[in-house]
């Protein structure tokens, strides 16, 4: 949930804006990192692990564990908790490893 | 603690496979590292470095003084090859290992 | 890029430190990973105090408003959103924009990292929904976003008091505040007063035994000498303590001292804040877990003695100062962790760890 009215904060929620997360439209406000945008959207799971497939999330929220490690706009690996959201983006969870090869034109 | 408790969130190694490598002689970090992979993910034992420091302090009763610090590399958290490999003409990714190097007459010392 | 002073980390120490080096003159660059200047000041609502005196009492980000306030009369660059990646031979930094990474040569760098939150391990610790404490404070008070609706909190130093009363602030339920040891650690007992008054449990000699959920945390065994309880929550915030963030002091070859009361592992360092790498100063938690007041003396010192190094004043008056400030921090720091520094002080010259750093 977004805090509408923070209790001591005179700043408020900023500009609105919408982003997709595996396809889907959701609100965020600027200044949010992209993790805590999708908890507002009451979305924690971030992604799995890689050896047990459990699910991750974040957890330290200032870009130390990795946890929160997710696709955004088609880069791998980011560490979603020190993304700020911006108009449009897509983000997808992280879910196993990148795909390393990838097909190239020739130049 | 359960032995089961993940302690190395990035590889996932558990209490019991770290208490492993201490009942084998493994006495630092590093030893845990490089048996187990603990600290190897992409934190690079941020997280878990103070957990195992514990395990070995309960586990043989060294002080937590006589157990040294991990070693930490760069880069010192997770970056793009892309941003590395600088388009830069006067620095560049390759520059960078080079100094590591020490050159004499064009060759490697 | 050249400048004279390169300062690693502005939170609190760091910007008391730029003031120091910026308003005598000196060119000074401030290279931090976050989009905003103030470092764990910004995501801090409750007041601090005691502050040095310089300072009167007032919330964490007003704080750090003020600090960014004064920095912008002097000559000093922020690089914000860019981190340190490492270092060169030469002693450059390797700095990165997410772009590119390019070098700072700086006369003097005053390292401020500040501190790590260490993690408190039980069976699915790893789901989503359990966090630190301080990541919740950054999720309430920079995202504006609720961290979850029922809460349990592990551990119960200050910061988790504060983390506790904020997140009750914001609509969450907490439920209970589990404590390993007999008593609360908080040193402020109000605090403790303030969350049994609002109908808080604290249990103590108590740990979490499980948590399980779905995908996320929903339900939570709690451990207690007598019984197991299970309560059904969505969000654990725990608080394995602070320590001093090294790896940058690592890559510079700095030694190491171990020191309880200060966090664990510190950089080793003289009254002057100096480390044992001639161009290399320490500022803020990086030099030992204290309060926010002792943060801003600490950079204010390491300031003074770059100045001191760079010859903007003169040793006399740096030493006056800097008795004036070492007085203040004895004053204004808990006892124990003042009494730790100063222990830390004396082993200068014999650290435990040195020569750690291999490329």
């Amino acid at each position: 949930m977004h805090i509408e009215k923070h209790p001591v904060l005179s700043r408020q929620l900023l500009k609105p804006v919408t982003i997709y997360f595996n396809d889907q439209p959701y609100q965020a406000y600027t200044q949010q990192s992209v993790a805590a945008a999708l908890m507002a959207n009451g979305i924690k799971k971030l992604g799995v692990s890689r050896k047990l497939v459990q699910s991750r999330g974040l957890f330290c929220s200032r870009g130390r564990c990795c946890s929160c490690y997710m696709t955004i706009d088609g880069e791998d690996h980011v560490r979603s908790c020190m993304t700020e959201v911006e108009e449009g983006m897509r983000i997808y969870p992280n879910m196993d490893d990148p795909e390393v090869r990838r097909e190239f034109d020739e130049d | 603690m359960d032995k089961t408790t993940i302690i190395c969130r990035c590889e996932e190694i558990s209490c019991e496979e770290v208490e492993e490598v201490i009942s084998n002689g493994g006495r630092t970090f590093d030893d845990v590292k490089r048996i187990t992979r603990c600290g190897m993910g992409p934190c690079q034992a941020k997280i878990c470095t103070s957990m195992v420091a514990e395990i070995i302090h309960q586990q043989t009763g060294l002080s937590p003084s006589e157990i040294p610090l991990p070693r930490m590399r760069m880069p010192l958290s997770p970056i793009k090859l892309e941003t590395l490999g600088t388009n830069s003409t006067s620095f560049s990714a390759v520059k960078s290992v080079l100094d590591e190097v020490e050159i004499e007459e064009g060759k490697v010392r | 890029m050249k400048t004279d002073v390169l300062i690693i980390g502005g939170g609190p120490a760091g910007l008391s430190a730029a003031i120091e080096t910026a308003s005598r003159g000196l060119d000074v660059t401030i290279v931090d990973e976050a989009s905003k200047l103030g470092g764990q000041l910004n995501q801090q609502t409750q007041e601090m105090r005691p502050l040095p005196s310089v300072y009167e009492p007032m919330r964490g980000f007003e704080l750090a408003n003020k600090l960014i306030e004064q920095i912008k009369d002097f000559n000093v660059r922020p690089l914000l959103k860019h981190r340190v990646v490492g270092f060169y031979a030469d002693g450059s930094a390797g700095i990165t924009d997410e772009e590119n990474v390019f070098p700072i040569k700086a006369k003097k760098i005053i390292v401020a990292s500040g501190a790590a939150e260490k993690a408190v391990a039980f069976p699915k610790w790893t789901m989503p929904g359990i966090m630190t404490i301080g990541a919740a404070q950054i999720l309430i008070n920079r995202d504006f976003v609720l961290p979850g609706r029922e809460a349990v909190i592990v551990g119960s130093s200050d910061f988790a008091m504060e983390t506790a009363m904020q997140l009750m602030a914001v609509g969450t339920r907490v439920k209970a505040i589990i404590e390993k040891q007999s008593e609360a650690s908080a040193k402020e007992q109000e605090k403790v007063s303030e969350l049994l008054r609002n109908g808080i449990p604290f249990y103590f000699n108590s740990f979490i035994k499980e948590a399980r959920g779905n995908g996320q945390v929903e339900q939570i065994d709690i451990e207690m000498p007598d019984e197991v309880i299970t309560l059904n929550v969505d969000l654990i915030c725990m608080d394995g303590g602070r320590m001093p963030i090294l790896d940058v002091f690592y890559q510079l070859g700095c030694s190491f001292g171990f020191q309880e009361e200060l966090g664990g592992w510190v950089p080793q360092y003289s009254n002057t804040f100096q480390t044992d790498r001639e161009d290399v100063f320490i500022a803020g938690n990086a030099a030992g877990i204290s309060t926010q007041g002792a943060l801003l003396l600490t950079g204010m010192i390491a300031g003074i003695s770059v100045s001191e190094e760079l010859q903007t004043i003169s040793p006399a008056e740096a030493n006056e100062m800097r008795e004036a400030l070492w007085k203040e921090l004895g004053l204004l720091e808990y006892k124990e962790v003042y009494s730790g520094r100063v222990k830390h002080l004396e082993n200068f010259t014999s650290p435990v760890l040195k020569d750690q750093f291999i490329s």
